[in-house]
Formats: structure tokens, sequence, C-alpha cells
């Protein structure tokens, strides 16, 4: 028994010294060379091997990115940390990857808009888009939430028949922006918590947006006079967010537009409240126009 | 029968017949993990082939030089300890079977990624990460071990290679005819509870059944 598990101990051992030898020898002979920065590359991953980069392994993306041919901050595992490690490794700054963020835009629920006809088909917006004149508007939201349906983080919610987006909770995957039948939901550069967005995609003229909308964009171009941010094109206003400065004030071109189309969306910080918390907000504008299925129950 | 006949007959039955993970079930782990794409699936079909050949070979010579009953490493023991023929101090080393394969398995991977790291990188790029993934892979093992086992495979050289090949070879069948299948199944309208692992296994365990039929066959 004894000289078995000493035979046993031995032959390992004998096998492990002369594997040992072997492979040493071949590292040293068969020694590949590896620019530094490479051997650094590849010990800043995290190893996982997952894939994720879209590399096979960890060990080529590090080659890759070694060559030039990989942004620094693919890695899903090792997050920014590791992409910042990796671009000082590399000698190149890390460009700061602005993160985007869905805004619906439209800002009329249902005491906003016009109810043109009683709606009583499949509760999704993708059914009620193709009935038409269900609603007033052809271009806002319906307000039967299938981006609330598409959103796996509960950060879509059906307000008065409005999407609202609660940016605590929100992820930035787009799901709800490709789920909108009527493509009013857009993914935007959120360079600040808060940013000014056109609450409206309506591209009619401006007297048959106020025939069925109360805040809804007539195109009037107030605010491309006021602001080059701002451009007018199909009735409609639009932000250019590539020259957005976060820091801008744009205090006189929101009370300026007629329609309250131009709002802030993103999370309030306190400093925005405390702006806010004394100023008077003007009163919005009545609607002016009548409609017959008020008491419905369900409502376009 | 001649040398030829032979080994075609022996190579049809390990890789079709006495397919390794469809008959065998081992190597289920990279069978299901791997088989999302045809490509990867081919490489990691390759890497496979190329270890479990080089593994086969080595332990083969390892089992014959230093383990079996009778080999040079048993009598030199036994002739150190000044034991008789007839009543030797250790029959056989084979109880370190299991333990020696491993490790030498894993040391051999070890070896050829440096040699191909250096003078053939383009198979190394190639093989990529499933080279060292596959040192443990319980395929190569069960290899190694029906090797030693069986007399009518361990006993001759050449069949030991051949047996080894040819078990690469049908893991791969196995693998690209699964990654074929699974990419298929992308499109296809599978009910909700069944998508993913689900329809995965159920598919494997067709596809065992379908190669049942090649029993009875040969080998």
């Amino acid at each position: 028994m004894l000289l078995t598990i000493g035979l046993a101990i031995l032959v390992m051992l004998a096998l492990g010294v002369c594997f040992a030898m072997l492979l040493g020898w071949a590292n040293v002979a068969w020694k590949v060379d590896v620019p530094l920065q490479l051997r650094q590359l590849t010990d800043a991953m995290p190893g996982a091997n997952c894939g994720g980069c879209g590399y096979i392994g960890c060990a080529e993306y590090a080659e890759a990115v070694f060559r030039g041919e990989a942004p620094p901050d693919k890695c899903p595992v090792g997050g920014a940390a590791v992409a910042r490690h990796v671009a000082e490794i590399m000698g190149i700054d890390l460009q700061e990857t602005l993160p985007y963020r869905p805004v619906v835009h439209c800002g009329a629920d249902y005491d906003c808009r016009l109810k043109r006809a009683e709606y009583t088909g499949e509760r999704t917006c993708g059914a009620a888009n193709l009935v038409a004149g269900v609603q007033g508007c052809t271009y806002g939201c319906l307000g039967f939430g299938d981006c609330e349906w598409a959103c796996q983080f509960d950060a879509v919610k059906m307000v008065n028949g409005l999407a609202v987006i609660d940016y605590d909770k929100c992820t930035g995957c787009g799901a709800c922006a490709k789920a909108c039948p009527r493509h009013i939901i857009s993914m935007v550069p959120f360079k600040a918590e808060r940013i000014v967005v056109v609450a409206c995609s309506s591209k009619d003229p401006g007297k048959v947006v106020r025939s069925v909308c109360t805040v809804g964009c007539i195109g009037c171009g107030i605010c491309q006079k006021l602001n080059e941010l701002f451009t007018v094109t199909d009735n409609l206003a639009s932000i250019n967010y590539d020259h957005y400065d976060a820091q801008a004030d744009f205090a006189p071109v929101l009370a300026k537009c007629p329609r309250q189309t131009l709002i802030y969306v993103g999370k309030p910080s306190a400093k925005d409240l405390a702006a806010v918390a004394g100023e008077e907000l003007p009163e919005r504008v009545e609607a002016d126009f009548k409609t017959t299925v008020d008491d419905a129950d369900y409502r376009g | 029968m001649g040398v030829v006949t032979e080994i075609l007959m022996l190579g049809l039955a390990t890789a079709v017949i006495n397919n390794l993970v469809l008959a065998y079930f081992v190597g289920i782990c990279p069978f299901l993990g791997v088989s999302r794409r045809i490509d990867t699936a081919f490489g990691m079909g390759c890497a496979v082939v190329f270890v479990t050949t080089l593994s086969g070979v080595v332990t083969w010579a390892i089992s014959h030089f230093a383990l079996i009953e009778g080999a040079p490493l048993v009598n030199w023991i036994n002739s150190l300890a000044g034991a008789s023929p007839d009543k030797p101090v250790v029959a056989d080393l084979l109880f370190l079977q299991y333990i020696l394969f491993i490790f030498v398995i894993a040391g051999m991977v070890q070896l050829v990624e440096m040699y191909m790291r250096k003078f053939a990188h383009a198979l190394y790029k190639a093989l990529g990460v499933y080279l060292p993934l596959i040192t443990t892979n319980c395929a190569i093992l069960f290899v190694c071990l029906i090797i030693a086992k069986r007399p009518a495979i361990g006993d001759s050289f050449l069949r030991s290679l051949v047996y080894s090949f040819f078990g690469g070879v049908g893991f791969t069948l196995a693998i690209v005819l699964m990654a074929g299948i699974r990419e298929e199944l992308d499109a296809a309208d599978i009910p909700e509870p069944l998508k993913g692992p689900g329809i995965t296994l159920i598919t494997a365990g067709i596809m065992a059944l379908a190669f049942m039929g090649f029993k009875g066959m040969a080998g």
C-alpha cells in the first residue's frame, strides 16, 4: 500500500518535473516577441473570453486595439474602468460617449388633443394606427402604450394618454423607439440631465395643428429667429443636438413659443427645480375645438 | 482485410456509428455551447481533431512505455526492487491512468500552443481561443481512455491513431450539423417555452436517434 502511494507520488513528481522543464524550455526557445503595450493590454482585459466585444476572446480584442482597429471602450464586462485603462495604455483620449435616451416627440395628453371618433378595436397603438381618424392628429401619441409594453425596465408610463419616460429607470436600450408605430420616440444624445426637446411630430400646417391639438408645433418660426439651434422645416421645429450647449439659456425661446411645444425633459436637477420654483408658469391655451366623444370609454 | 480497408472501416465506425457526441454523449458542453454558428463550430471541431489525435498518440505511448503490465517503466521498477519476475512488486501502474492522462493532455496542448504561436501563426489564429478551452474536454479524455482500455484498438499504434483522429472528425461532424440546424432554427417558429436551450436539447436528442440508424452497419 505504502509502496503504491510512494510510487504514484514519485511517478507524478518525475513527470511533473519533466513537463515543467519541457514547457520552460519551450517558453524560452519559442519565445514570441510581444510588444510591451500589447502585453499590458492583454493583462488589462478581464479575461472572461465572452466575445461581447465582437472578437473571439480577450486576446484577440487586445490585439485589435493594439493595431488601432478597435476602439478602447468595447469591453462590456470591464465597462468604463477597463476602457479608461486601455485608453491610458494606448495613450489615446477616451471619447466621452453620450448616453442616448428616448424622447417622446409629442406633448399632448387626452385633454390637449382632439378625439375624432370612438375606437373600440384592438387596444394597441399598432392596430389603432391602421385606422384612419382615431384621433385628430395623425402624428401624435395614440396612448395605448406599445412603448410601455416594449420597455423591459418599467421606464415608460402612460400618463393620461401620453407616453412619459422615467429617466431614472431608462437604460437607453431603444426598445420603445422601435415599438412606436408612429415613430414619435427618437433616441437623443443627452448632453445634460435635462435637455430641451420639441414635443411635437406634426408636419401639418399650423391651421390644421391648431384644429386638433393645443400644444402642437405650428411652425411659426419664432424659435428659429431667437436661437440658431432651432430650425423649422415642414412646419415642425427641430433642434440641432450636435451643437447643443447644456449651459445655454433657453428661457427666452421657451417663453416665446406660443404653443409650449418646446419643453425640458430628463431628470430635473435640484438647481433646475429651484430656478423654476418661484416663477409663475404660463397657463395652457384653451382648446378651441369641439368633440363629440368626450364621454366615450375608449379614446384615441 | 487490407490495411486501408481496415483503416476506413475503423474510421467510419468511429466517426459515424460510434459518434462521440451522439452515441456516447461525451463532449456535450462544447457541442451545445459553441454550435451557434457554422464557422465557429467548425473551428472548434478542427481544434478537437487536432487535440484528440495528439493526445491519443501521446497517451498511447505513455500507456505502453510506463503504465501497462510489462512496460519498460514497470519492469525497471521491479528490477530496481529486486523482485523475481513471477512475483513483481508492482504489476502495473494503470491506477495512475486518469490523472496522468489529464496531466499529459493539458501539458501537451500548452506545448503545442507555444509551438504554433511561434511557427504556425495562421493556424494559431484560426484555432484561437478554442485550443486552450478544450484541454479539459471530456471527449478528449474519453478517446484516450478507450484507447487504453480496449485491446482491439489500443494494441496497435495505427489503430489508436485512426481511432483518435476519426473520433475528432465525428465530433466535428456532429457539431457542424448541429450548428447548421441551429442557424435554421433562428428563423423557425418555435413555441415560446421551448426557445433557446429547450429546442437545442430536443434537436440533439433527435440527432442522436437518427445516428442510431447507423448501428449494426460496421464495427
